[in-house]
């Protein structure tokens, strides 16, 4: 666990349990309360990952683990965009009541930062569940018959993988006598026997992939992204499912690498989920008419690629993991984002009834294509990066099918997401697009915010990769 | 070994009250004190971590999902038939265990005695808890905070609905 970044996880919860009392008598203040924490804590970590003085010195200063400190920002920037957007798509006559929903925005965002800091697997576990519990009442927010189903799905889906680790995390007390990572790490390197080791370890990941909602443990993610309330979509998609469960398999990942041939089948049977979940989540993305459906398909896609990177191992690999992870929630959030907006704007999201939305919604038309040309991987935006480092390291640790095939199913993901695009935004208006209008400005901020980001982190991607390799490769992974 | 005794009649009263009360909420409440008796005990035989894991999912997270749950079907439990008749043979029982153990328990407790000092590491519930786990605490403490909201999210809608 790491001290230092501590207040990152104290503050909001403390948000959390404010705003109950403060916003008691004005609903507003919730909004505010939530959105100004966030921005702090978001001010605060960005002085520590853009200050000049720490890029110039390649973060010598920043003792902290790097990957933590990245996965934080992603964290408070999703979870801001995400509370800006609602404070003004909740509207006067929602069935959403404001106090609790900030509160379990702030407690989950909390609970993620618990996630990125702890220091071993049981911390991990307990955040986790923490996480678990808020995201099932959140997607409920809207008390819709969809978003009753899709928690439920969420809830039963997501225990066994809770059981799985909670196992794994016994059995490896039992045999390691240890869960903190540190530890786990000496023990492999001083070359005791590692097979009950291995086994553990396995069993959590299992667990953990399950949580990512990996192909073919997938079935919740659709149902629980279609059915969630709007903007609790954008932020599960965004954040929450890639910190509950993607995370934490990078984070084992990293381990297998000192496990060194002997855990060499485990981390190719990742692989091979990685590309099914790859081939699975964009072939099925093709057929879908619902809008956030689809989104629901390509991030299984997407995350296929964060796993098959996180199976390879190298370095390499997992820089493009992580990178990977980091683009993954800035383009889902504007897609959910822009499918919330569409909700509002057309009262609906089904792309059958959709066309022509280009006229009556044009920044959401652009949002849009920034960020589906970033997921499917065109050059220089973000995704682009990610992709390609993931395919260099595929290519050069001598996964070459993989590396192929995961070149030709990005041009799988453009496809569908120009499909998309043609579908809702572009051809003839239909009957809902007439009677649509572009969503307020405010509404339009966040998205447009983190579309410059995907610009920036592909423009300016030398300095992220220097970031990547100095705090990240050089401290952990070597 | 006074100490031990008192935790087992606690430990035994709060489990037949859990069983037989018609409040399902104290049910759930008794099924908590159960779980603190035992890590105590389980504390006492120097087993700390059981101990500490114990206390924090019996007693903490566990309690937070079955109150949520009594919450939840609160108005239809009076409409329920109580099929409770059965339950009125626990104190019968429960003499004829207690009678047993008088015989069989104590020595058999006084046997684990001596495991408990041979096993023991001289870890006190107070450094495990706060120089080892302190971040697990926290995490309950979140974890108990969202309960908290969970319950404040979905329960006033199901009120305000009927």
């Amino acid at each position: 666990m790491t001290t230092s970044l501590l207040a990152y996880l104290l503050i909001p919860l403390f948000t959390a349990i404010l705003i109950p009392f403060a916003a008691r008598k004005r609903q507003k203040l919730a909004d505010i309360l939530a959105t100004v924490t966030l921005l702090a804590g978001l001010i605060n970590i960005g002085a520590i990952l853009f200050n000049p003085a720490n890029i110039a010195n390649s973060f010598a200063g920043v003792p902290e683990d790097g990957f933590a400190l990245l996965m934080i920002f992603v964290i408070y920037l999703v979870a801001l965009c995400v509370t800006f957007f609602s404070a003004y798509f909740i509207g006067e006559d929602s069935k959403v009541n404001r106090v609790p929903y900030y509160s379990l925005i702030m407690t989950s965002v909390a609970a993620m930062c618990g996630i990125v800091i702890a220091g071993d697997f049981f911390t991990l576990y307990i955040f986790v569940e923490v996480l678990a519990v808020t995201s099932f009442a959140m997607i409920t927010s809207d008390d819709s018959a969809k978003g009753l189903e899709g928690a439920i799905k969420y809830f039963l889906l997501t225990f066994p993988a809770s059981l799985l680790i909670l196992f794994g995390i016994a059995f490896l007390m039992l045999t390691a006598g240890t869960f903190s990572f540190e530890n786990i790490k000496i023990i492999i390197a001083s070359g005791m026997p590692v097979g009950p080791v291995v086994f553990a370890v396995s069993l959590i990941l299992l667990g953990f992939l399950i949580k990512s909602g990996v192909v073919p443990f997938h079935t919740w993610t659709p149902d629980a992204y279609e059915g969630a309330y709007a903007p609790v979509s954008a932020y599960l998609a965004g954040i929450v499912t890639k910190i509950s469960g993607v995370y934490a398999v990078i984070k084992i990942s990293i381990m297998f690498r000192l496990f060194e041939i002997r855990a060499y089948h485990t981390a190719d049977i990742l692989m091979f989920l990685g590309m099914l979940s790859i081939a699975v989540g964009a072939l099925a993305a093709l057929r879908q008419k619902e809008f956030k459906r689809m989104l629901a398909f390509s991030s299984i896609s997407q995350i296929g690629y964060i796993i098959l990177a996180a199976g390879m191992g190298t370095p390499l690999a997992i820089l493009g993991a992580i990178f990977h992870l980091v683009n993954h929630a800035t383009f889902k959030t504007v897609l959910f984002l822009n499918s919330a907006s569409l909700e509002k704007g057309a009262g609906t999201s089904d792309m059958r009834k959709l066309g022509g939305m280009e006229h009556s919604m044009p920044w959401t038309s652009w949002t849009s294509i920034v960020a589906l040309l970033s997921t499917a991987g065109v050059p220089p935006l973000s995704g682009f990066w990610s992709k390609l480092i993931i395919i260099i390291a595929l290519w050069d640790g001598g996964a070459k099918t993989y590396a192929v095939l995961a070149l030709l199913f990005s041009v799988v993901t453009l496809a569908y997401f120009l499909i998309m695009q043609k579908n809702i935004f572009f051809g003839k208006p239909t009957e809902a697009s007439r009677n649509a209008r572009e969503v307020r400005p405010a509404m339009l901020a966040p998205v447009v915010v983190m579309c410059l980001l995907i610009v920036a982190l592909g423009v300016f991607f030398p300095y992220i990769y220097a970031y990547l390799v100095e705090t990240i490769a050089a401290r952990i992974i070597l | 070994m006074t100490y031990h005794t008192l935790l087992f009649i606690l430990v035994a009263t709060a489990a037949m009250t859990a069983v037989m009360a018609r409040n399902l909420l104290l049910s759930a409440i008794m099924l908590a004190l159960v779980s603190v008796g035992a890590s105590l005990i389980l504390f006492d035989f120097q087993a700390p971590w059981a101990a500490v894991f114990e206390l924090s999912v019996c007693a903490g997270l566990i309690t937070v999902l079955f109150v949520s749950a009594v919450s939840l079907i609160r108005n239809e439990e009076g409409k329920v038939k109580d099929l409770r008749a059965r339950f009125y043979a626990m104190p019968l029982v429960i003499a004829i265990v207690a009678v047993a153990t008088w015989f069989y328990g104590i020595p058999f407790f006084d046997s684990l005695k001596n495991c408990a000092l041979s096993g023991g590491r001289n870890n006190s519930l107070g450094s495990i808890l706060w120089d080892i786990r302190r971040f697990d605490l926290l995490g309950q403490v979140s974890i108990l905070a969202a309960g908290v909201f969970v319950i404040n999210s979905i329960f006033p809608r199901r009120k305000k609905q009927k």
